[in-house]
């Protein structure tokens, strides 16, 4: 088990509400997760389950209003987040924590060059001569796999395509070498092959560097290629969490077991494809108790009030499911 | 780039062509006929009439008259029907009049414009935004010349600023700085005025330009690299949100020739506004119609230099 100091982001109790007309969105309803040094972790879920505004709160972007941090803390390398002034939380932006988006075509500035882009983000933290920071560009682009960088650092977002416009962004995340790289969703775009590489270049850059990688994705394939941990989350709430191993080999929450039901796989060839009944509940009307009961196959009447709590089964796999637990037990 | 110039040319001449016809049949299609403009006046006799038929081609085939208009108006021959003094010089001794009022009235729209509307959108919903918010619906709602007589009253009361023609009627000085500053107070209030409603309106655009563009993805990509407050507003925000008002900037062109009418009627102003209502009020077919070919001729230029200024600005834009 890695020592407290080896935890990079810790994030407690996040809560996150978005005030607007109507009733209060609670999109992240008490997250807590941790990521060590050099580790990816998967963060799963369906659309609109607070995967990204998670994100987006630990960057420190959320646009407030309308969203609010309504609880909870984040600590990045024992340093609260919430608590610091701006001035500092910018420091840490782009320099030791980096995001990539989910849309290459829009995350891009498209009236300055992607060489513009990606010194720039050296530029603003560290005291090099611009030359430098176009020599050491032109080194990231190489590192992300761009071809013929020396030429390529001079275009725009739209004379690349998708795929390579992905890699820019990969490099002016990695300009600074940060300690941490929150990936939302960067291959959804992008199609599959395109996809693999992508995924083949983190993994490989993530063996250069002690970076740990926060990916966001909703595709589980995606996981099992590339994750160490998972966190399931639902609603707002992790549901589960474990390794690659513990989820993909041995769930323990029902919504889990749903997802990984709605896989593709070779034996299931020809059959109709599983998909889990109804759909994500609205952040502003979430079921009372479990907030998955209404579309649970193991529902007991309990479910519709009791609020499910985190059960330990040891080795980091935790699981928030109460009734499948207590039959474990019972049958053990 | 040879190429587009070539294709500009040929497709804006045919415009211009089109431009010539439509506005030559639009006012023959106007009832009432120059030689018919006073009816009561008893110099008017029949023979009058007749003759100045005569004179003015009128009595020919419309095709033969737009084609002896314009081949007047080419060889720089046409002469006004009221004065018969020649159009073109009637209209440069009018458009050095507009033209410090276009100038100024135009740098103080655009010099507030900007700085008011891209605060407003950065501090959304702030006091600052508020404020200017209701301030331009009261300045769009209000019409321009109530506000101009309100403004008339107050400076005429209470400060000596002179509001009236360009000049204080009669005045003599050997002094040249004395009628210079004489022409600059005259320039004050008509140009204040003729800004007020602009700034309104373009301040209202600005701020939702730049609103549309803080919303963009690499906005967020600006400031996850963490760039400061004005490297992303004022680099990767703005340098979007203006992209459009480019276009603006070439547009503003034909207002050279346009002037404000109700601006120039309030002040008194000899510019070319009025002139233009005049000329459509006593039916003077040559001089509307110059301006309207004049007219036609700087927006096709606006239009050539806003694709130009485009492309200098746009990466995305190539010829």
């Amino acid at each position: 088990m890695a020592s407290s100091t080896d935890i990079v982001l810790k994030v407690e109790d996040l809560r996150v509400q978005f005030h607007g007309d109507g009733p209060v969105s609670r999109a992240v309803d008490g997250v807590d997760f941790e990521i060590r040094n050099g580790e990816t972790v998967c963060i799963v879920g369906e659309s609109g389950c607070g995967k990204t505004v998670t994100a987006l709160a630990v960057m420190g972007l959320l646009p407030q209003p309308p969203a609010r941090i309504a609880g909870g803390r984040i600590l990045f390398g024992g340093e609260s987040l919430l608590e610091m002034p701006s001035s500092g939380l910018r420091a840490l932006r782009g320099k030791r924590m980096a995001m990539v988006f989910q849309e290459p075509m829009t995350s891009l500035n498209p009236v300055f060059t992607i060489g513009d882009q990606i010194s720039e983000a050296i530029l603003v933290h560290e005291a090099v001569t611009t030359a430098d920071a176009r020599r050491r560009t032109i080194q990231l682009l190489e590192d992300v796999g761009i071809t013929d960088p020396g030429k390529r650092i001079d275009d725009y977002p739209h004379q690349l395509s998708g795929g390579q416009r992905q890699r820019a962004m990969i490099a002016m995340a990695l300009a600074c070498g940060p300690e941490l790289m929150i990936a939302d969703e960067p291959t959804t775009a992008l199609d599959v092959t395109v996809q693999a590489q992508i995924l083949q270049l983190l993994k490989r850059l993530q063996q250069h560097s002690r970076m740990a990688i926060q990916y966001i994705t909703h595709d589980l394939g995606v996981v099992a290629t590339i994750a160490d941990r998972v966190y399931v989350m639902y609603a707002g709430m992790i549901f589960e969490q474990g390794t690659t191993g513990h989820i993909f080999n041995n769930p323990r929450h029902p919504y889990t077991m749903a997802l990984l039901d709605s896989l593709p796989t070779r034996e299931k060839r020809g059959q109709r494809l599983y998909s889990i009944p109804g759909s994500v509940p609205h952040p502003a009307y979430k079921p009372s108790g479990c907030p998955f009961h209404p579309r649970c196959p193991h529902r007991r009447p309990s479910c519709v009030d009791a609020f499910p709590e985190m059960c330990d089964y040891g080795e980091g796999h935790l699981a928030r499911c109460p009734i499948l637990y207590g039959m474990e037990r019972d049958s053990a | 780039m040879i190429a587009f110039f070539g294709r500009s040319v040929v497709q804006k001449s045919i415009t211009l062509f089109f431009v010539s016809v439509v506005s030559f049949l639009v006012i023959h299609l106007a009832p009432g006929q120059p030689s018919q403009i006073d009816p009561l006046n008893p110099k008017f006799t029949r023979e009058v009439v007749e003759r100045m038929r005569q004179q003015f081609h009128l009595d020919k085939p419309l095709h033969i008259q737009y084609l002896l208009f314009y081949r007047d108006l080419f060889t720089g021959k046409t002469v006004s029907w009221k004065d018969s003094r020649p159009v073109l010089g009637k209209i440069y001794e009018r458009f050095l009049n507009s033209l410090p009022l276009f100038i100024l009235g135009t740098l103080l729209t655009w010099t507030f414009s900007f700085p008011m509307g891209i605060r407003a959108a950065i501090q959304r919903n702030g006091p600052f935004d508020k404020s200017t918010t209701f301030l331009s619906y009261v300045l769009i709602s209000v019409p321009g010349f109530f506000f101009a007589y309100v403004l008339i009253i107050l400076v005429v009361t209470h400060l000596n600023v002179p509001v009236i023609d360009m000049q204080t009627f009669g005045v003599t000085s050997d002094s040249v700085m004395v009628l210079f500053m004489d022409r600059v107070w005259h320039l004050v209030l008509p140009s204040i005025l003729g800004a007020t409603g602009g700034i309104a309106v373009l301040s209202r655009y600005v701020r939702g330009q730049m609103l549309e563009i803080i919303g963009m993805d690499y906005v967020r990509t600006a400031r996850a690299k963490g760039l400061s407050y004005d490297g992303v507003y004022y680099r990767h925000a703005l340098r979007n949100a203006l992209l459009p008002f480019v276009t603006m900037f070439g547009l503003m062109l034909p207002g050279l020739i346009g002037g404000s009418v109700i601006i120039e009627s309030i002040f008194g102003w000899p510019g070319m506004g009025r002139m233009a209502y005049e000329a459509i009020l006593a039916r003077d077919y040559p001089v509307i119609l110059t301006l309207n070919f004049i007219t036609g001729v700087l927006v096709l230029a606006g239009t050539f230099i806003s694709d130009l200024l485009y492309m200098v600005v746009d990466p995305r834009i190539r010829l």
